[in-house]
C-alpha cells in the first residue's frame, strides 16, 4: 500500500511542488504550464490519472506540497476515480494541503446531484473548493491556475506567518444547510 | 510510530541542507531570509503533526466543530495584535534610520533635506488653503441665512396685504350695496313712470291722427318717442 505521506521527504528549499490528479487528463497539461509560466518562486508540477502513484519514481519524486483532484462535472468516472485515489493519501494531507477543482461546472445544469455530492465530499474533508472554467477561454486557464498558485505558496511555506491548516479554515468548503432537499428543477 | 521517526531523521539533515543551498546558489540575504521563513514554516507543520498524535482526546466531531471558530477568532486576534505591532516596529526602525541618516551630511541626506522642506511648504500652503476655504464657507452659510431671513418676511409682509386687501373690499361693498340697491329702484320708478308718459302720448298722437310730421318742433318729440327704448 503506497501511500502518500506529507512528511516523508526533506522540503525543497525555495520551491513549491505541487500534483494535479485527474481522471481524463484535459486540463493538466494547460494548467501545467500557466503555473510555471505564472509564478516568481519555481514551482514543480507533477502530474497523474490516479493514486497510488507509481513506485518507480518514488525516489526522484519531491515532496508534494499541494494535491489537487480536479473533478469534470459532465461525467461519472472522474467523480468515482477520485474518490478511490482519495484513500491513498495519508490523513496529513487533509489539514490544508489536498484541494478540489471542479471543471464544466456550466454544463452541469441537468446534474445536481453530481455537484451536491461533490460539495459533501469537500465538505467532510474540510477542503477547499474552487470552480474553473478552462474550456472557453485561455483566461480561464490562467484565472484557475493563480488561484492554485495562491493555495500552494501557503501550503509550501513561502507566506509568512500563515500555514496550510489556517488557510484551510478560512477558504474551506462548507455544505450549504439546504443541500439534502430537492432543487427547482 | 512511523512518522516520527521519519521526521527527527529531516530535523537533523535540514542543516546540512541549508549550508549546501548556500553554497551552491550564492544567494541574496533576501533569499536567504525568505528560505529561513519558508523554513520555520515547515518545522511548525511538522510540529503540530508531531503533536496531534500526542494528545488522545476522544472527542466527537461535532464537538470539535463546534469549538473551532472559537479558536479561529483567538488565533486571528492574536495574529492582528502581531502584526500591528510589527507595522509599528517597522515604522519606529525607519524613522530612526531616517533620523540617523539626516544627522550625516551625504548627497542622500541632503536629498532628504530637501524632499522634507518641500513637504513643510506644501503642508503649509494646504493649511492656508483650508483656512481660507473655511472663511469663504462660513461667508456662504450667513449670506444664506441672510437671505433666508429676508424670504421669510417677504412671505409675511404678503401675507398681511393679501388680509388688508380682503378686509378693505368687504366693509365698503357692504355700504355700497343698500345705496346702490336705493338708487337702482329709484332709477326704476322713474324709468316706468317716462316710459308711460311716453306710450300715452303716442296714443293721443295717433288716435287723434295728429299730423306731426309738418310740424318741427311735434317731429323731434315723436321721433325721440319712437328712438326710446321701451324697457318692460
Amino acid at each position: 500500500m503506497s501511500v502518500l505521506k506529507p512528511f516523508s521527504k526533506l522540503p525543497n528549499l525555495d520551491t513549491a511542488s505541487i500534483l494535479l490528479v485527474e481522471n481524463e487528463e484535459q486540463v493538466q497539461q494547460g494548467l501545467a504550464e500557466a503555473l510555471v509560466e505564472d509564478s516568481a518562486q519555481a514551482v514543480n508540477v507533477r502530474l497523474a490519472r490516479s493514486l497510488p502513484l507509481p513506485l518507480e519514481n518514488e525516489k526522484t519524486r519531491p515532496r508534494i506540497d499541494l494535491v489537487v483532484f480536479i473533478l469534470n462535472l459532465t461525467s461519472d468516472k472522474s467523480f468515482k476515480s477520485a474518490n478511490e485515489s482519495l484513500k491513498y493519501l495519508d490523513p496529513g494531507y487533509f489539514l490544508g494541503k489536498v484541494c478540489f477543482m471542479v471543471t464544466n461546472a456550466r454544463y452541469a445544469s441537468g446534474n445536481m446531484g453530481r455537484l451536491d455530492a461533490v460539495r459533501k465530499m469537500a465538505a467532510s474533508l474540510h477542503c477547499p473548493l474552487l470552480f474553473a472554467e478552462v474550456q472557453q477561454s485561455p483566461e480561464g486557464v490562467t484565472n484557475a491556475a493563480r488561484r492554485l498558485l495562491t493555495i500552494l505558496k501557503v501550503a509550501s511555506g513561502l507566506v509568512p506567518n500563515t500555514s496550510s491548516l489556517y488557510l484551510s479554515n478560512l477558504t474551506r468548503c462548507t455544505k450549504p444547510p439546504d443541500i439534502d432537499q430537492p432543487s427547482f428543477d | 510510530m512511523d512518522a516520527s521517526d521519519q521526521m527527527n531523521e529531516p530535523i537533523n539533515q535540514n542543516d546540512g541542507l541549508a549550508a549546501e543551498a548556500c553554497t551552491q546558489k550564492g544567494t541574496s540575504p533576501a533569499d536567504m531570509l525568505r528560505i529561513k521563513q519558508q523554513m520555520s514554516n515547515h518545522c511548525f507543520e511538522m510540529s503540530v503533526q508531531l503533536n496531534a498524535g500526542k494528545s488522545k482526546r476522544s472527542c466527537s466531531a461535532s464537538e470539535a466543530e463546534r469549538g473551532l471558530p472559537n479558536y479561529i477568532s483567538e488565533l486571528e486576534r492574536v495574529k492582528m495584535v502581531h502584526f500591528n505591532s510589527t507595522l509599528a516596529l517597522h515604522r519606529m526602525q525607519m524613522w530612526h534610520a531616517i533620523g540617523e541618516k539626516l544627522k550625516q551630511t551625504d548627497p542622500d541626506a541632503a536629498a532628504l533635506m530637501a524632499v522634507g522642506d518641500r513637504c513643510m511648504v506644501l503642508c503649509s500652503k494646504i493649511k492656508e488653503l483650508q483656512n481660507e476655504n473655511r472663511n469663504l464657507q462660513e461667508n456662504i452659510t450667513e449670506i444664506q441665512k441672510k437671505r433666508l431671513e429676508l424670504k421669510r418676511l417677504t412671505d409675511e409682509k404678503m401675507k398681511e396685504v393679501e388680509e388688508l386687501m380682503s378686509n378693505k373690499e368687504h366693509p365698503d361693498s357692504e355700504k355700497y350695496k343698500t345705496l346702490l340697491e336705493k338708487g337702482q329702484a329709484t332709477l326704476e320708478k322713474y324709468k316706468k313712470m317716462t316710459t308711460m308718459t311716453q306710450n300715452v302720448l303716442r296714443g293721443i298722437l295717433l288716435a287723434c291722427k295728429v299730423n306731426w310730421l309738418d310740424d318741427p318742433k311735434l317731429r323731434e318729440t315723436a321721433l325721440t318717442l319712437e328712438d326710446f327704448p321701451i324697457s318692460d
